[in-house]
């Protein structure tokens, strides 16, 4: 899942000052899990907005709306209709979201209520983690299902640092990290040794192709199979 | 200080089974307020708390039971911390955090709502109305 978390409510007013009728669009499914865009947040926000236009004497109208995927076209079509009627749209959807709404919207400003941060899970209730880059060549079948490019804070890929201490990342020592971050590489070895391929890390392997990740330009996926 | 005129308390049904009692609570301190009874306090949320201040409240209560007693085993403990995240966004707005509070009072109990009815009378006496009611309330 994508994870974001809500701009300031500062930042949000500037953003949409200048307008009367605004429309908020959150998305129900990843940043709904995170609890940062999805119904109940866009309810939550729209409250807010209205109690600081109503502090600064200004008379807005929010409508609240809400897609089950704000980054699929013909989930949009309602939205679409909708913000016909206003002046903007502040979406509560992550960055891919934002972007689908605005592509529809040519005549309408769309304002992003997030600010996008990783891919990640929920590792319990109120902590989400980071742990996917989309670096384009999965290593995780190597590394017993702990990506090195996500959890390791040097991205390293041939094992720990010399600053790995009692498990925890070196990171620990410039952040107070609660929970403090593991280091990804005794994790993966941990893991491997009880797979019992522990010597699977002797074996050389290929340089990694970073051309397949953030180095390659926008990237795009193309499956003729699944036009019409 | 001008006192405030609009309390909304929302108030779980195990907690106060008989919203008149409260009511009658509140009476004792010269307080009049809307009672809005829940099946439990964490049906209570975060959103709620932010549009009721929205559409003009000066003060907003919830009255849940006892954590160890909720029926719903974690009700009440996930109340307080919708309520103290409600209250951060108030923070973040420059509101008083203060306009929104929350009781815990066993079933019913006279001196538990007594009690509360007292905490809301207090926070009530610090407050003035809410600067953030709509034009057409104000």
């Amino acid at each position: 899942m994508i994870v974001g978390t809500r701009k300031s409510l500062e930042e949000l007013q500037g953003m949409v000052s200048g307008y009367k009728k605004i429309l908020l669009s959150g998305c129900d499914t990843c940043v709904a899990e995170c609890a940062s865009g999805g119904r109940r947040e866009v309810s939550e926000l729209a409250a807010a907005l209205q109690l600081a236009f109503q502090l600064a004497g200004k008379e807005v109208v929010l409508k609240e709306s809400t897609v089950d995927r704000q980054c699929i076209h013909e989930f949009l079509l309602d939205v679409i209709d909708l913000a016909q009627d206003y002046d903007a749209v502040l979406s509560l959807a992550c960055g891919a979201g934002v972007q689908a709404l605005a592509t529809k919207l040519e005549k309408t400003p769309v304002f992003p209520a997030l600010n996008t941060l990783f891919i990640g899970e929920t590792a319990e209730r109120g902590l989400w983690l980071e742990n996917c880059r989309g670096c384009g060549d999965c290593q995780l079948g190597y590394t017993g299902g702990i990506c090195p490019i996500s959890r390791c804070a040097k991205r390293l890929l041939n094992g720990p640092c010399g600053g790995t201490s009692n498990g925890l990342c070196e990171i620990n020592l410039a952040k107070d990290y609660d929970p403090p971050v593991p280091c990804a590489w005794d994790q993966i070895c941990a893991r491997l040794q009880n797979l019992g391929v522990l010597d699977r890390l002797f074996n050389v392997k290929p340089s990694m192709d970073w051309s397949k990740g953030e180095a390659g330009g926008p990237r795009r996926v193309v499956r003729p199979d699944q036009k019409l | 200080m001008s006192p405030i005129q609009d309390l909304v308390v929302l108030a779980c049904t195990q907690a106060v089974p008989d919203p008149a009692a409260l009511s009658q609570a509140l009476k004792q301190f010269g307080l009049r307020g809307r009672i809005i009874q829940e099946p439990c306090s964490s049906k209570v949320e975060a959103f709620q708390l932010l549009r009721i201040l929205a559409t003009g409240a000066d003060l907003v209560w919830v009255v849940g039971c006892p954590e160890q007693y909720c029926q719903l085993v974690e009700g009440s403990t996930r109340m307080g911390f919708r309520v103290a995240y409600a209250q951060s966004y108030l923070t973040e707005l420059g509101l008083e955090p203060e306009r929104l509070g929350l009781s815990r009072v066993a079933a019913g109990e006279p001196e538990g709502l007594a009690a509360a009815a007292g905490e809301m009378h207090q926070r009530a006496q610090t407050l003035s109305p809410n600067p953030a009611r709509p034009q057409s309330k104000a």
